[in-house]
């Protein structure tokens, strides 16, 4: 059993027994569907709808319906598909890099965060899918025997690469998350009553039956996973950034992409962490389970890996200026004066100076403050790859195909989509699966549960 | 007597052995033991249940179903007979010569089984230039919508009753006209002459566009009925009074190859050219020395350099900037002599008589300006006016009409289509049933000139012929055949010119496109002395108002006749880049004045102004001219064709956002742009092409233009445009390639002391070689490897080459909608850059900060120096392209092109995306089927279709495609050597661009050929290559610019 020092705030609020956690975190599953979630789910489902609409109608006529153009050959495609990828990141941060540093108030919110991450990586795989001319020829990236002579991928391509690592990632995340699933299913299938229910969360758990053996097997397998996800954390952003890093575009070519992609990744994803958190946290009832010391800490993520991603943008800048390459001056000249200028500042602010916010005490703790600012830095991030992409191409070498980019209602009708998606997924998931670790949790109790904290102080006194 | 014989299989048979008998009774011979296998008990064993049987028929079900199903047959018949000169999948080359009024060219059609896919110049012949409207003119043969066949009374006719009905209303009394554009066939001269004798009708020629003031000078200041033929390649300075002579004024295709001769630096000594106008022309854009000047002041400018040369003030009040610049062009052309040149585009008479006395004090006929019997543009314009008279008077009882559209391009259209009510019989021979064929009594198709035989004669000494490349498409006749058969005469056509023509030499005459013949050039008449005081004395009370228009002809649309023909339509214009539109070109001033919206971009349409004259006016979008002279504005004519919906392509209207023609609210169709020739004023039967008052006001709606390309200056990248002046170029001539300050080798720079002076700083560079982290591919030396050099001296910016490669290439025309999305497929692009009077110098000498620099540099000069730089696929050793694609769908090829595998392409967009040039060009749509291309993209249209080429795929949507360097040409080309078992010779494989080029400056060919003309120019030190520091090492050659503008 670890220990924790008495002063510090505890995870878990309320003087919570083991049997109270179960009860807390199965309600939802157990009991009725909460109004807020159906009005919630209808909602998101209909949006999903018209995403989905929305690509059959991209896919049966062409990429076309979209604003792109000669010069702009990616916009809001490749902007989404970065910006589910940056977010996809925080989960398997949270769950394996925190876990290999033993940072326990990771329990509390790593299995929605993975689950968003798996949901985010999906919605970001759409992407580069549609985005294609000819999608239905898209197993060609695959480096498959063919019959087609001696056809073989392009191992050259970043593309390729992203190929690799993006599936890479979702295997790994998604076995990740599904080992810590098990104990839980278990929990559930024993809680059930319905033999439907008791049937699937059966298969679900994978028989598991808590003994010591299993659990021991569990923590190793979860550690060992953990050492496989966490230089995927590092990797896939990574190598998505190379997609623009290694092209010959200004403000593409930049060696500084990599560690910039990460760090605005773990930014973004943190950020869509506290969003999601903090609403399931209030319609699910969870407020002692996740509560200021969980948000906080998360905040203190965010203002590290913002100032990291300010500082990259300032570097770009003067390396720009330093370089003394004409095409890559304007290029960031272009971004902050010129036709998307809006689109820069809007990040730059989004980005670089809401989350210095969080340096003060009062609105780091604040649960309302950090939800609308977490809000805020998604926007941000999604306008930062929004400019990278779209303001180096639209004027890149030649100023003769300099050009602009304007988003038609399908470039919009396919995000909003992805994000119903996104949403009807994750509903899906508060409502059947267990949202918080509860075996995990239980681990904690003794050791940062409320009133075992008011017993070490009393005693301590 | 029959033979009654019988035969009899055996002996048994001849026998009628009982066996025999026995066995032929029975249908089979050997005993069936049917009953034995039934009843062989083993059978109840077997265990062929009901589930083995259902198995077996779903089995044979689904075989036999499957077997019904086969892919769509296409079927393709072979030849029963083969003909004797088609071999399918090889080409056919017939010389042929185009004549539509104005341009004429000597050409080669390619033919493919039978139809012709392509039009090339005939290197042979002097004649043999094209631009884009005569190679784009293959398109105009397949259009669906050509008449189709005899039209009497509105009504489908036979010939046989459109006969008789000419027959008819020949024998009625009444002024009889044979009304045509001017008439080069001696053929069919000789049959409008016989025509007009038997039926004593007269027979009157004018032009769409008039040169009636430079004819009429010719004759009455020279003693020439004839047009002047303009040498410009014994010209040594040339000044332009706005004759766009490079574009679309006079024979503009002689002129354009002829002066670019003039223009090759390495000789040490260039032509000069000098322009005065008040729009930007296409010449205005290649000249050394450009000046502004409204269309009133013209006369005085030539006044004025009359005065200059001839040493008499003959200009009262002129501008100081306008004087010192004419005080500048007539130096040089009192320097040039008898080599001088003065070309005026105005039909104004006292300007074209002040300018032949400008070129009579210079010495110029004979040189630069000859008497060849030209009988171009002999149209009169007055003889039209009192034709109209007459018509409106009900004294024209027969009108027939040939080669021209009086009812939209006649000064009086109007007039005349109230007076064609008043004609008692009126028949047009034309290819549609355009505005005037459709009012005629009877709308007589005549073939295509693809179609036809013919002769033409341009002038004295030569007989160009013209011969069919395929059969007529439509149930339509030879004009001339038209005009022999209502002379009661009909003849055979083909037999008809070979009557005209010297039979023994007929098919050599055939295979080189043309024959001589000895008419001698009429030597002048006599003529009085000319005064040149009255046309100085007009000249100077030119007044204009506070706006002056210009009606000019744009190079892709000309005089209007190929408005149907999308691939022209979706040409950008070489000077505004505008596709599929018409609109008032303005400088900045004016329109910043009416409050105009002066950028334009795909969410930013243009603003709409009302522009007047005297009672007419039109409505049309305001475009900013850089170059435009203030107070002055240019509409382009040619437009506004259709107004009555005819039938004359289905890519002269408007369409709406799913491709649909867009409809007004009476149901018309709408035509793109309005007709300027309705503003054309009268100078006593010389048509004006100017209007000196004109009012302009803003209407407060706004229009969308799609323009091809945004933005308009180079931004300072002097990589990618280099140009230099001939008093600069001249001392470094012979300087090593890299060596010359106008050429200077790129070196990147590093942190170390290179150049060891002592310090780190931006002259430490190291050249480019030292930066490369890529494997060479070994191309050089080894096999071919295929180049191209531009000679960015010698280009126009005609835009000849954008239509032969999209032509050759089956490249998709996508609309306007898509232009206005920057979606235009063209492969081959001109990039037009303006300069700029900013650069960083200046911006940091006046303190405006790097951003306020960089928005000023986006602004044209007022009158700017412009570059024409065409762009296609560089062909990078190194190409960004190349390593992104995921699927390998683009690479390079042992032979140094980079080449792309549609099948292969999913269509990431990634290698556009990373070309530096953007000249990839990605396919949005099904273009070939998607309904939005279906009134734009030829390959939609059944008959259209036909043009495509067959070597060339046509893409499917969701691939990449771009500039191929024609690469079906190099395959084509290296099989003919390897068949002939020779090397490939150089110049034997041409790109279509290269082919094309009027001006030479495109080469193509095999760099690994030290002999070579590319590898030659490829080495010249005036060669780079754009964007070279990016180290993508194109295999496409730029030659410096060099401009003969020094200040001296």
């Amino acid at each position: 059993m670890q220990h924790e020092a008495s002063i510090r705030e505890p995870l878990i609020l309320g003087n919570k027994t083991y049997q109270q956690i179960t009860d807390d975190v199965l309600a939802p599953i157990v009991g009725p569907a909460p109004r807020g979630w159906k009005i919630l789910i209808t909602i998101s489902s209909l949006v999903a709808l018209y995403g989905i609409g929305c690509i059959l109608y991209l896919i049966g006529t062409g990429v076309g319906v979209w604003g792109l153009n000669k010069t702009v050959g990616w916009a809001w495609d490749i902007t989404n598909f970065v910006w589910w990828v940056g977010i996809g990141h925080a989960g398997t941060l949270i769950s394996a890099v925190l876990l290999l540093f033993r940072q326990k108030w990771r329990m509390a919110i790593n299995r929605s965060a993975e689950a968003m991450t798996i949901f985010a990586v999906i919605m970001a795989a759409t992407f580069p899918g549609i985005h294609m001319g000819r999608l239905w020829l898209g197993y060609w990236v695959l480096p498959l025997p063919n019959q087609f002579g001696s056809l073989w991928v392009n191992f050259n391509s970043p593309l390729l690469w992203d190929v690799f690592a993006i599936s890479t990632y979702f295997s790994v995340s998604l076995v990740f998350w599904y080992i810590g699933l098990i104990p839980d299913f278990a929990t559930i299938r024993d809680r059930v009553t319905g033999s439907w229910q008791k049937k699937i969360y059966g298969v679900l758990s994978f028989g598991w039956s808590g003994r010591a053996k299993h659990w021991n097997r569990f923590e190793e397998v979860s550690l060992v996973l953990a050492g496989i996800a966490t230089p995927l954390v590092f990797s896939v952003h990574s190598i998505v950034s190379m997609d623009f890093a290694t092209s010959v575009i200004p403000g593409w070519h930049t060696t500084i992409f990599p560690p910039y992609f990460v760090s605005g990744a773990v930014f973004s994803g943190f950020a869509m962490v506290q969003t999601l958190m903090l609403v399931m946290r209030k319609t699910m009832n969870l407020k002692d389970y996740i509560h200021v010391r969980h948000v906080e800490y998360m905040n203190i993520v965010i203002i590290v890996t913002g100032s990291i991603v300010g500082v990259a943008y300032l570097t770009e800048l003067f390396i720009s200026w330093y370089s003394g390459v004409e095409y890559e001056s304007y290029a960031f000249i272009n971004r902050f004066s010129g036709p998307y200028a809006l689109s820069y500042w809007t990040m730059m602010t989004c980005n670089v100076i809401s989350p210095q916010l969080f340096w003060i005490k009062k609105i780091r703790r604040s649960l309302v403050a950090t939800f609308i600012l977490s809000i805020v830095v998604n926007i941000g991030m999604w306008f930062e790859r929004y400019v990278i992409i779209v303001t180096s191409l639209h004027r890149d070498y030649n100023p003769s195909s300099w050009g602009e980019f304007n988003a038609t209602s399908m470039d919009v009708g396919v995000f909003i989509g992805t994000l119903g998606i996104f949403l009807t997924l994750f509903l899906l998931f508060t409502r059947f699966f267990p949202v918080l670790a509860l075996n995990e949790l239980k681990s904690i109790l003794k050791s940062s549960g409320d009133s075992q904290k008011q017993a070490a102080l009393k005693e301590s006194k | 007597m029959s033979a009654n014989k019988t035969y009899w299989s055996g002996v048994e048979e001849l026998d009628r052995t009982s066996e025999f008998e026995r066995i032929s009774s029975q249908e089979f011979p050997a005993e069936r033991p049917i009953d034995a296998f039934l009843s062989d008990e083993r059978l109840e064993k077997v265990n062929t249940g009901r589930r083995d049987f259902l198995k077996f028929m779903g089995f044979s079900l689904t075989a036999a179903t499957l077997a019904a199903c086969e892919t769509p047959v296409v079927k393709s018949i072979p030849y029963v007979n083969k003909p004797e000169d088609i071999t399918p999948g090889v080409a056919n080359y017939y010389a042929s010569t185009m004549y539509n009024g104005s341009d004429y060219a000597s050409v080669l059609v390619k033919t493919r089984e039978g139809r012709p896919i392509s039009i090339k110049p005939h290197a042979a012949s002097p004649l043999g230039q094209v631009n884009a409207r005569v190679n784009a003119d293959v398109l105009g043969l397949y259009d669906s919508e050509r008449l189709q066949g005899p039209v009497l009374a509105s009504k489908a006719s036979t010939w046989a009753d459109v006969d008789g009905a000419a027959a008819k209303a020949a024998a009625v009394d009444g002024r009889k006209v044979v009304l045509t554009n001017t008439i080069l066939s001696p053929s069919l001269q000789r049959a409008i002459d016989g025509y007009c004798a038997a039926h004593s009708a007269d027979h009157v020629q004018y032009d769409a566009v008039g040169y009636g003031a430079i004819r009429q000078v010719a004759r009455e200041d020279f003693g020439r009925n004839e047009f002047p033929s303009l040498d410009f390649s014994s010209a040594q300075t040339v000044v332009s009074l706005g004759a766009d002579f490079m574009g679309t004024w006079g024979e503009a295709l002689r002129y354009n190859e002829a002066w670019a001769s003039r223009r090759r630096p390495e000789t040490g000594a260039m032509g000069k050219l000098y322009a005065f106008e008040a729009n930007l022309s296409l010449t205005g854009s290649n000249a050394d020395h450009r000046t502004m000047v409204a269309p009133a002041d013209q006369g005085r400018v030539a006044a004025a350099l009359l005065g200059e040369l001839t040493g008499h003030a003959m200009v009262s009040d002129m501008n100081a900037g306008l004087k010192s610049a004419v005080a500048l062009a007539a130096r040089d052309l009192k320097a040039a002599g008898s080599k001088g040149l003065v070309v005026a585009g105005s039909n104004d008479l006292n300007i074209q008589r002040l300018v032949g006395a400008i070129n009579r004090a210079l010495g110029a006929f004979g040189t630069t300006i000859k008497w060849e019997g030209n009988r171009m543009f002999a149209g009169d314009h007055s003889a039209l006016a009192s034709l109209t008279a007459d018509m409106n008077a009900g004294k024209v009882a027969l009108l027939v009409m040939h080669g021209c559209n009086p009812a939209y391009n006649a000064p009086d259209a109007e007039g005349f289509i109230a007076g064609l009510d008043q004609v008692g019989f009126s028949a047009s021979t034309a290819l549609y049933a355009d505005e005037t064929s459709s009012r005629c009594t009877a709308s007589i198709p005549t073939h295509h000139w693809l179609e036809s035989w013919g002769d033409l004669q341009r002038a004295s000494g030569s007989v160009e012929l013209m011969q069919p490349t395929i059969s007529p498409l439509f149930n339509s006749r030879e004009a001339g055949e038209s005009f022999l058969a209502w002379t009661g005469a009909p003849q055979n056509w083909n037999n008809y010119v070979r009557g005209t023509m010297d039979a023994k030499v007929w098919n050599e005459g055939l295979y080189a496109g043309s024959m001589s013949n000895n008419d001698a050039v009429e030597p002048a008449a006599d003529v009085s002395a000319v005064s040149i005081l009255a046309p100085a004395m007009a000249v100077n009370e030119t007044k204009g108002g506070k706006f002056q228009a210009t009606f000019y002809q744009k190079v892709t649309i000309g005089d209007g006749q190929s408005i149907g023909n999308p691939m022209l339509q979706e040409t950008p214009d070489p000077i505004s880049k505008v596709t599929w539109d018409n609109y008032v070109t303005m400088s900045r001033g004016d329109m910043e004045d009416l409050g105009l919206n002066l950028h334009l971009a795909e969410k930013d349409p243009a603003s709409l102004v009302r522009v007047t004259v005297g009672n007419r006016s039109v409505e049309l979008p305001a475009f900013m001219q850089p170059g435009q002279a203030p107070g002055t504005v240019g509409i382009a004519i040619g437009y506004g064709r259709g107004a009555s919906g005819e039938a004359i392509g289905r890519a002269a209207y408007q369409v709406g956002g799913d491709g649909e023609h867009l409809a007004d609210e009476n149901g018309n169709l709408m035509p793109i742009g309005e007709n300027a020739f309705a503003l054309v004023g009268d100078q006593s039967g010389l048509p004006q092409y100017v209007a000196l008052d004109v009012s302009i006001e803003s209407t407060g709606e706004t229009y969308a233009l799609a323009c091809t390309q945004m933005h308009h200056t180079f931004m300072g990248r002097d990589s990618i445009v280099k140009e230099t002046t001939l008093g600069a170029f001249v001392p470094e001539m012979s300087a090593a390639r890299g060596e010359a300050s106008w050429n200077k080798a790129m070196g990147l720079g590093v942190h170390a002391d290179i150049n060891g002076d002592g310090e780190i700083n931006a002259l430490d560079k190291k050249t480019l070689d030292n930066f490369d982290m890529w494997h060479e591919h070994a191309v050089d030396e080894v096999g071919h490897r295929w180049g191209m050099a531009i000679d960015l001296t010698s280009c126009t910016g005609c835009s000849a080459c954008v239509t032969a490669c999209h032509i050759e290439n089956n490249v998709a025309v996508v609309g306007k909608d898509e232009v206005l999305r920057h979606r235009d497929m063209h492969w081959m692009r001109i990039d037009r850059f303006y300069a700029s009077d900013w650069n960083k110098e200046r911006g940091a000498e006046e303190g405006l900060g790097v951003v306020g620099t960089y928005a000023k540099m986006e602004e044209p000069s007022a009158n700017p120096e412009t570059v024409h730089m065409p762009m296609m696929c560089q062909h990078c050793s190194h190409a960004p392209c190349e390593t992104v694609c995921p699927v390998a769908a683009t690479t390079h090829s042992n032979e140094g092109m980079n080449q792309m595998a549609y099948n292969r392409c999913i269509g990431t967009r990634y290698c556009a995306n990373n070309c530096p040039f953007k000249v990839r060009r990605f396919n949005w749509f099904n273009y070939n089927g998607n309904s939005k291309f279906q009134n734009s993209n030829p390959a939609q249209d059944a008959m259209m279709r036909l043009v495509l080429n067959p070597d060339v795929v046509v893409r499917t949507r969701g691939v990449m495609e771009k500039c191929s360097l024609c690469v079906q040409r190099t395959q084509e080309g290296k099989l003919a050597a390897k068949k002939a078992g020779q090397p490939v010779v150089d110049g034997a494989i041409q790109t279509a661009c290269a082919e094309a080029c009027p001006t030479h400056a495109i080469t193509f060919g095999d760099l690994n050929d030290r002999q070579s003309e590319v590898r030659a120019t490829y080495d010249n030190n005036r060669a780079y290559h754009a964007l070279e520091e990016v180290g993508i090492q194109p295999n496409i050659a730029y030659l410096t610019k060099v401009r003969n503008n020094d200040k001296a």
